[in-house]
């Protein structure tokens, strides 16, 4: 039945060209590492694989603090809920479909708000040379997860996503992705912001 | 200082040990040039890709600060080990770091292949990079041949033999 319902969903979006997402049954692990206690939420519908591994707001800073950023725009990074992002494609060389991220259809809810994550292009923008310098900027254009990617089967990439709420918060995350061309969506429910301390065992 | 490096570097890593290294290449169809570029080594080297011309060349683009290119950085190593005496040529090209920061880091990762700097992340952009590391494969006409987004165990006899066979 779920099968028949996915067929016309898609021959709707097909047809149609409506561009809303196709809700998918996803799974969600979550874990902790044991040596360091950080948690990471780990989402795998069909060919996608995105995982969420909280960083602490002191390794953000001493990331940071290594390039020419002042010390307000380093306070801003270090907290604003940064997870290291891994997206993989992970279906077969040769018989998998490209799999594509558009970061700027991804919405969070946090204390009753919908808004987008932070996207690191207007972070940057937002910066003047006293902010940081090019080569800081660098950092960030390099260092966050990219906008917008196509991922072949066997790729993934990893970076940091910001989602500008302070430490410690709990969050949802409405995630999307094209695969086989169709946009499809699904969620991961409470993740948390790692917390301002030191929290390594 | 020293130790609180390595306990994050160590701490970086472990963050990324969920990623299994896969060892594939995309093959890039179509003929897609190489951008070229002109880069100097950590060593005062000026590199020009065309200068290649005639052998595969892999281009890696990586950075100190980015765990996955530090985890594929030693079978990179034992890659050029096996290649350079092949007709293949290998080389890294670090995105906006200086040669000091180089230097320091590769007292603990060593690399035999020229370490090239591409500082203000003019040549970076020029070729098609989404993040890092990402590497190519340049066939010996100077097209793109291969790609590989994310980190892999470049002495992979497999994926090392897709690299000869362009010869």
């Amino acid at each position: 039945m779920s099968g028949l319902i996915e067929k016309v969903v898609i021959a709707g979006t097909l047809i149609c060209g409506i561009s809303m997402p196709l809700l998918v049954d996803a799974e969600v692990l979550r874990s902790s590492n044991e040596e360091n206690g950080l948690e990471k939420w780990h989402f795998i519908a069909g060919d996608i694989e995105i995982e969420l591994v909280q960083r602490l707001p002191d390794q953000t800073r001493a990331l940071f603090m290594q390039h020419e950023f002042s010390r307000e725009v380093v306070e801003g990074l270090a907290t604003s809920c940064m997870f290291q992002t891994i997206i993989r494609n992970s279906g077969k060389s040769g018989t998998g479909q490209p799999v594509s991220i558009d970061l700027t259809r991804w919405r969070m809810q946090h204390a009753g708000k919908v808004s987008g994550i932070q996207l690191k292009e207007p972070l940057i923008e937002s910066w003047s040379d006293a902010d940081a310098s090019p080569a800081a900027k660098l950092v960030v254009r390099w260092g966050m997860f990219p906008t917008r990617q196509e991922f072949l089967p066997g790729d993934y990439n990893w970076g940091l996503t910001a989602y500008a709420i302070p430490p410690g918060a709990q969050f949802d995350l409405e995630v999307n992705w094209k695969e086989d061309r169709i946009l499809r969506s699904g969620e991961i429910r409470d993740i948390v912001c790692a917390p301002d301390v030191d929290r390594l065992k | 200082m020293k130790v609180f490096h390595g306990i994050l570097v160590a701490l970086l890593l472990a963050l990324v040990g969920g990623v299994q290294a896969a060892d594939t290449l995309t093959q890039i169809t179509g003929d897609v040039p190489a951008p070229d570029f002109t880069l100097q080594d950590t060593n005062g080297k000026t590199h020009r890709l065309s200068d290649y011309r005639g052998k595969p060349v892999i281009v890696n683009f990586w950075t100190t600060w980015c765990p996955p290119c530090r985890e594929e950085l030693p079978s990179m190593n034992r890659a050029w080990h096996q290649l350079e005496h092949e007709g293949v040529a290998m080389l890294a090209i670090n995105m906006g770091e200086d040669e000091d920061t180089i230097f320091v880091f590769s007292a603990d990762y060593p690399t035999d292949f020229p370490v090239l700097m591409d500082q203000s992340g003019e040549v970076i952009e020029q070729w098609p990079v989404k993040g890092l590391p990402t590497t190519y494969v340049v066939a010996p006409d100077g097209s793109i041949a291969y790609r590989a987004i994310g980190s892999r165990e470049w002495d992979d006899k497999a994926l090392l033999d897709k690299v000869r066979a362009l010869k």
